[in-house]
């Protein structure tokens, strides 16, 4: 119904800036100075003039006390009038969110540069990752609790119907790791095993400790603007064309008797794939948000890159590695680069398809999948960034 | 059973209901849309299929089969520290609804993906009564 409207956006908004600031533990950081941090970098990345940032998007993270007026506080601190602006929270599915809204913002005349800013002192800060799921906590009669039990529901479920194994889901943390040894801002660099995986201890069952993204401090910012902007190239980098977007959402946990295996998430990637009229074997390379394992072998199935139930079997031998048919996050993803909720998924994205990827840059990149999904499951997105635009 | 330091529901007129129904009755209590027939799960006002506000509290057969099973090995609230390991499974109800939960009297590593299983009642408290389940056939 709404899809010809849609597909009028592709191309209509490019990345021009990124920034991020040092991961892992930063003592003395607060989400403010982390936020803002990112954001200079990012400005100092694009060469654009704060002065001509007019849209200012955030994500609160799990560590600011102002929560959803955090884009006030940023804007305070930064010294920004904007003319369009607001925070959102989505957990891991608000990176690709905001970068959505900024560029229907700027396709549409509502803003010409703007700024996605997100910052979190979860590690030093004491981050809420552990609490009970379900609203008010109601799942921790049960012991339901922490950021992995829901990722373990799924994983269990793939493994009784599909017969994937706990070594499949180790192929996934072994090339996230191999990939963040290649990055020397990564958090996590040391190589690791199939062995090392399965030695590491039990979180929840099925799952590993090297199944689990980390928890970091950190800032990213990624700068939107025009595509007509984009094109003038008058800016200090490349353009990273948006080229498709889409979103899909359940709130429906329980209610959905297929909610383990997040079905809405392939019909994010359906959106994104019509509006930038591509498919699977259009990928260059994949930025497939990575909270636990199994959520890339999810993404696999959802994006078309194997069948239902495949993705186990589809991992193994390197073939989410550099190298291999389908390079899976280049830079480490949140299992080993840095936990920053998605955000750096995005940078990865553009540092690919920009050739600035050092020793892990894909050769070739043109076309780049970047993933997102938060809360219990229930947020997703996919947004396909191109090198150019596409045709 | 003062000493409880666990999670408990906070008990309120929507959902008393379905606490009073497991301490009073030993039955799992959940709302039937008058309109529609559905089933809901989690306790609300409407119905989330078909919108109409109300609905009937039905008792159900307490019956239904694991979709899925994990294991807490991590302690996340102090209050499971001499739990672990324990399990959680997430049962699918024979009348439709589904909800999380534990399997009790067996070993985590016969709870089992597919498994069918019955209401077992676990009075934690005066007021509450905390719905987990046992295998249906011991």
């Amino acid at each position: 119904m709404s899809s010809l409207k849609a597909e009028s956006l592709k191309d209509r908004a490019a990345i021009v800036g990124v920034g991020k600031t040092p991961q892992g533990k930063v003592p003395g950081s607060t989400q403010l100075s982390l936020a803002t941090g990112a954001f200079t970098a990012a400005l100092e990345d694009s060469g654009l003039d704060k002065s001509e940032i007019d849209g200012l998007l955030t994500f609160p993270g799990t560590t600011a006390p102002e929560g959803p007026l955090n884009y006030l506080r940023v804007a305070e601190t930064l010294g920004i009038d904007p003319a369009y602006t607001g925070s959102m929270s989505m957990g891991g599915g608000t990176a690709g969110a905001l970068v959505q809204m900024a560029a229907m913002a700027v396709a549409n005349g509502m803003a010409t540069n703007v700024a996605c800013v997100f910052g979190d002192a979860a590690k030093t800060g004491g981050s809420r990752f552990n609490r009970a799921s379900g609203w008010g906590d109601s799942w921790g009669i049960w012991g339901m609790m922490g950021a992995a039990a829901n990722s373990a529901i799924a994983a269990s479920r793939h493994m009784a119907l599909y017969g994937t194994t706990s070594e499949q889901l180790g192929e996934v943390a072994v090339a996230c790791r191999r990939h963040a040894s290649l990055n020397p801002d990564a958090v996590m660099r040391k190589p690791i095993t199939i062995e090392d995986h399965q030695a590491s201890r039990w979180i929840v069952e099925p799952l590993h400790l090297l199944d689990c993204c980390l928890i970091s401090d950190g800032g990213v910012c990624v700068i939107v603007t025009s595509a007509e902007r984009a094109r003038a190239r008058d800016l200090k980098q490349p353009p990273v064309f948006i080229s498709g977007m889409g979103q899909a959402y359940t709130s429906r946990t329980l209610e959905r008797p297929d909610w383990w295996y997040v079905p809405h998430q392939k019909d994010a990637l359906d959106r994104a794939y019509a509006m930038a009229g591509v498919g699977p074997s259009d990928i260059d390379v994949a930025q497939l948000y990575d909270n636990f394992t199994i959520s890339v072998l999810l993404w696999l199935e959802h994006a078309g890159f194997c069948g239902v139930g495949e993705a186990g079997p589809y991992v193994e031998g390197g073939r989410i590695q550099l190298g291999g048919d389908l390079p899976v996050n280049t830079a480490g993803g949140n299992l080993s680069e840095s936990y920053m909720e998605g955000w750096l998924h995005i940078v990865e994205g553009v540092r690919q398809l920009r050739g600035d990827g050092g020793e892990r840059q894909v050769d070739g990149a043109e076309v780049c999948l970047v993933t997102g999904r938060g809360m219990t499951l229930n947020c997703s997105n996919a947004m396909i960034l191109s090198k150019d635009g596409l045709k | 059973m003062s000493t409880y330091d666990k999670p408990l529901p906070e008990l309120t007129e929507d959902n008393r209901p379905f606490w009073d129904g497991l301490r009073e009755r030993s039955t799992l209590t959940m709302q039937k849309c008058d309109a529609c027939g559905h089933i809901r799960y989690p306790i609300g006002r409407i119905c989330p299929e078909c919108l109409a506000p109300g609905g009937t509290w039905t008792g159900l057969s307490g019956r239904g089969e694991v979709l899925s099973r994990i294991v807490f090995h991590q302690v996340y609230n102090k209050a499971f520290a001499d739990d672990v390991p324990y399990n959680v499974v997430l049962v699918q109800l024979d009348e439709g609804p589904r909800m999380f939960s534990n399997v009790v009297g067996v070993p985590n590593e016969d709870v089992r993906v597919g498994m069918r299983v019955r209401l077992h009642c676990d009075p934690v408290t005066a007021e509450v009564t905390i719905p987990r389940f046992v295998p249906e056939e011991p």
